[in-house]
């Protein structure tokens, strides 16, 4: 069932983004001061959500990781940290799109967009260091993961304490309920599918895992016989 | 058997890396002789700027430069003990690993607070408006400490990691600069704070102590983790390499 789960997921997702376009673009009201353009708040917040998110889950994994050295732990951190990327990547493309449509500027050095520009700096560098360190650097990336996460809460309060230029964070909550019943399908839509794809690239690794144990074994069992010969 | 309080054993393996930095004096003057250069190679770049450009320009000079002294300081630290395999010994000796990490942190950071002393005066000395960093030398002082402590914190943490898994230095950079910007950042800001003599100078001072407080216990959290792990993902890593 588990397996499925991928599949399932993937298949919402794909009956419940069409419904939220439509209902985005054709069932809710434009934004009287930003017009049009607000539009992409939809996908943006979502995303924005979802990347702190992801960031949240490989920092607390790799707490789980470097505490009681659990290869399932450790899996979840490099899958979501991957997430943080791809989810960073469409927050930082659609962050600017709108900028540029209500501050007339796509990057304003606004404090929320540094701290975010960082955060996706932060956890490609743990991608880099998984993939390019050496021997015992997977302990490393996670001590990256779990200051990655820290950096979290430090981006939602960037906006009270130092001066911006985005919205407060107050915006999403004094919605009219029109703009968050059409905010709510984009939400899960975008969930489903990177959840999808967190499922999909933890069994990845997990298979990696299985096989560097099993590369490992063969290795030590082959060693012994040597020996023995 | 563990000897003597943490404090005081971080004490002698930081006396011991001074000891060892004051017959050869390497660290000191190869991170003050490359403070030295990036001031100069900044003076030239910015010696046209009017004074107003200068008051923006100056506190960035002054954070890139203490960003690179620090990462050069950071691996000539860690190198040493590679290259005599004594991290290794460290780790085995009676004493608590996290001594380990505040004695190689108080080092660092006394070796940046030091480049800074070229640094700050050379700054004053090029731009006339870094003169209310030698006006005001208390604030100076505070800020250029809680500055470095943010860089060293992290630092430490991943430089002491880089060293024990024999990883690649290159590594340190990559790891280094986007998480100490957010720290940079905040004192970039209260320089020039200090530089237009802005009433909330106090306060981005008050913040920077803040996220020291936070990135010194997370590091001194993780050292342990980080350099020993409790895992065998090392050997299984280390051992599964030429798979792929």
């Amino acid at each position: 069932m588990a397996r499925l789960l991928p599949t399932v997921f993937l298949i919402v997702a794909a009956l419940v983004f069409p419904y939220s376009v439509d209902r985005i673009f054709l069932h809710t009201p434009i934004e009287r001061e930003m017009g049009t353009a607000q539009k992409i708040f939809y996908f943006h917040v979502p995303l924005a959500w979802l990347m702190m998110a992801f960031a949240v889950t490989s920092g607390i994994a790799a707490v789980v990781q470097l505490r009681r050295a659990s290869v399932r732990a450790e899996a979840t951190s490099l899958a979501a940290a991957e997430l943080v990327l791809l989810t960073g990547l469409g927050v930082l493309i659609t962050g600017p799109i709108w900028g540029h449509a209500t501050w007339g500027h796509a990057w304003t050095w606004d404090a929320r967009q540094v701290t975010t520009g960082l955060l996706w700096l932060v956890f490609a560098a743990y991608v880099l260091v998984r993939r390019y360190g050496a021997a015992g650097s997977d302990r490393l990336a996670a001590a990256l993961a779990i200051f990655g996460a820290v950096d979290v809460p430090i981006i939602y309060y960037a906006v009270r304490i130092w001066n911006t230029t985005h919205p407060g964070n107050r915006v999403v909550a004094t919605l009219p309920a029109e703009m968050w019943n059409s905010l709510w399908p984009a939400l899960i839509a975008l969930t489903l599918v990177s959840v999808a794809l967190l499922l999909v690239r933890l069994r990845q690794e997990l298979t990696d895992i299985a096989l560097d144990e099993a590369w490992i074994l063969f290795n030590e069992r082959d060693g012994h016989e040597q020996q023995h010969s | 058997m563990r000897s003597g309080s943490l404090a005081r054993q971080a004490w002698i393996l930081a006396r011991n890396d001074l000891r060892q930095e004051s017959r050869d004096l390497e660290l000191v003057l190869t991170a003050g002789f490359f403070s030295l250069v990036v001031l100069v190679m900044f003076g030239l770049s910015f010696s046209a700027l009017d004074r107003h450009a200068q008051v923006l320009a100056i506190p960035g000079v002054l954070w890139l430069a203490v960003a690179f002294v620090g990462a050069l300081t950071l691996t000539r630290i860690f190198d040493r003990e590679r290259e005599a395999d004594t991290l290794r010994a460290l780790l085995v000796a009676p004493v608590e690993r996290q001594a380990i990490y505040l004695g190689k942190a108080a080092v660092t950071l006394l070796v940046l607070v030091g480049c800074n002393a070229i640094l700050v005066p050379g700054l004053v000395f090029l731009f006339p408006a870094a003169a209310p960093m030698a006006e005001r030398p208390l604030e100076t002082l505070a800020l250029v400490v809680l500055g470095c402590l943010a860089y060293t914190s992290v630092g430490t943490l991943f430089a002491a990691g880089l060293a024990s898994s024999s990883g690649k230095n290159v590594l340190l950079s990559v790891i280094l600069y986007p998480l100490t910007t957010p720290a940079l950042l905040l004192a970039v800001v209260a320089t020039r704070a200090l530089l237009e003599g802005h009433p909330l100078f106090l306060t981005y001072l008050g913040q920077l102590a803040a996220i020291d407080v936070v990135t010194l216990a997370l590091s001194v959290w993780l050292f342990e983790s980080v350099l020993v792990g409790a895992d065998a993902s090392a050997r299984r890593r280390s051992a599964a390499g030429p798979r792929r």
